[in-house]
């Protein structure tokens, strides 16, 4: 477990007593100020995991500081030489504050740019707003990012939230703040080539839309197997090549291969359709 | 580093994953030369692929040649020549203009 805060002075960590192995990361935060330090850090624990049967583990969880950009830090790690080819970004898990959260979303641009990076929403002190309020909160989540999931906690206990469907979303205004919401879009590229065709075109993109585009996530056919694409604005995970179907065991649950969902603003399926025909499979307008 | 294009042996661009037999890898490149050359059309630029220089040749509409290491490389320098990003969603692309 990482810790990391921006300020000079450390609290969090006194906090964690529990954790299996904690490093603390103060005085500048992961996504900027103390990229490099926090590089290094992820070096020396990759490092000490090949040290022969030295502190074994398979999961490092980082806490950000409350600042932090989660696509910066998903650069920071895929911009690494050794990082990129050891670490997998798995899970953006938000933490969404049901007293102050509303306010926040309205007026600031990096509240907005973590939930929608966010695979995992977890609301707080859900119980001391008035329901309603906590009902309110929640369809604004799902408004800026529908796929992500949203559940509460408190002290690390989950507890159940209000599940009121029609209640009325935040107004999402905000001066110089991208007002547009994400929404997912669904592409089938299941006659097109697979990975070598498709990564061509995904990367053009990506390149023009980075901003826009905030998660792309899918299953591709390629030569060597079936690869999981995950990205985050436009850092690309390095895909990963999955088990065949019928070798998994059970309880592994991936999606259907030749369906990509983008998640992102100012794009719609019918563009994407056309795109995709142009391009890739050299047929259409 | 490759003493011919001045390259080093690079780590693996994620767009390059997922083919390890070299046979594939060489048919790949020419799969993926087509879909390269169609987005950079209504750009008026071109790229090149001798098969045997890791990355790609971009082509400018007045001759001049600049060598690009990995597709990423080769948006944002099309970008650059052509003054406005190659965006395979755009009105320019699509031929909607």
């Amino acid at each position: 477990m990482i810790v990391n805060e921006a300020a000079e002075t450390p609290v969090d960590n006194l906090l964690l007593t529990n954790a299996a192995h904690a490093d603390v990361l103060a005085g500048g935060c992961a996504c900027c100020d103390g990229r490099e330090a926090f590089v290094a850090l992820l070096r020396t624990i990759c490092g000490m995991r090949d040290a022969q049967g030295a502190g074994a583990f398979d999961q490092i969880v980082l806490e950000t500081s409350g600042l932090a950009d989660p696509g910066a830090i998903a650069t920071a790690i895929s911009g690494d030489q050794m990082l990129a080819r050891r670490l997998i970004v798995e899970d953006v898990i938000v933490l969404v504050d049901a007293c102050h959260g509303a306010a926040q979303l309205s007026d600031e641009a990096l509240c907005r740019a973590q939930i929608e990076a966010a695979d995992r929403i977890i609301i707080t002190k859900s119980d001391e707003p008035s329901a309603r309020d906590t009902d309110r909160l929640i369809q604004t989540l799902k408004l800026l990012n529908p796929s992500a999931n949203i559940e509460g906690a408190e002290k690390g206990v989950p507890v159940k939230l209000p599940a009121h469907d029609d209640a009325t979303p935040y107004p999402l205004s905000g001066s110089g703040i991208e007002t547009v919401p994400i929404k997912p879009h669904r592409l089938d590229i299941s006659g097109g080539g697979g990975w070598a065709s498709f990564s061509v075109w995904l990367s053009a993109v990506l390149t023009a839309r980075g901003n826009d585009i905030v998660r792309v996530k899918g299953v591709v056919g390629s030569p060597d197997g079936r690869l999981l694409l995950q990205s985050v604005r436009n850092v690309v995970q390095p895909p990963e090549i999955l088990p065949e179907p019928d070798d998994t065991g059970n309880g592994f649950l991936a999606p259907a291969e030749g369906v990509i969902v983008l998640i992102g603003r100012h794009i719609d399926e019918p563009t994407l359709e056309r795109s995709w025909q142009k391009f890739v499979m050299g047929t259409g307008s | 580093m490759c003493s011919a294009c001045g390259f080093p042996a690079l780590a693996g661009h994620w767009s390059d994953a997922g083919v390890s037999s070299p046979g594939d890898k060489m048919r790949i490149r020419f799969t993926r030369l087509a879909i390269v050359n169609r987005l950079l059309k209504p750009y008026r630029l071109a790229a090149h692929d001798d098969g045997a220089t890791p990355g790609f040749q971009l082509l400018a509409p007045d001759g001049a040649r600049v060598m690009v290491k990995n597709l990423e490389e080769l948006w944002k320098e099309a970008g650059r020549i052509a003054g406005t990003a190659v965006d395979p969603l755009s009105a320019r692309a699509l031929g909607d203009e």
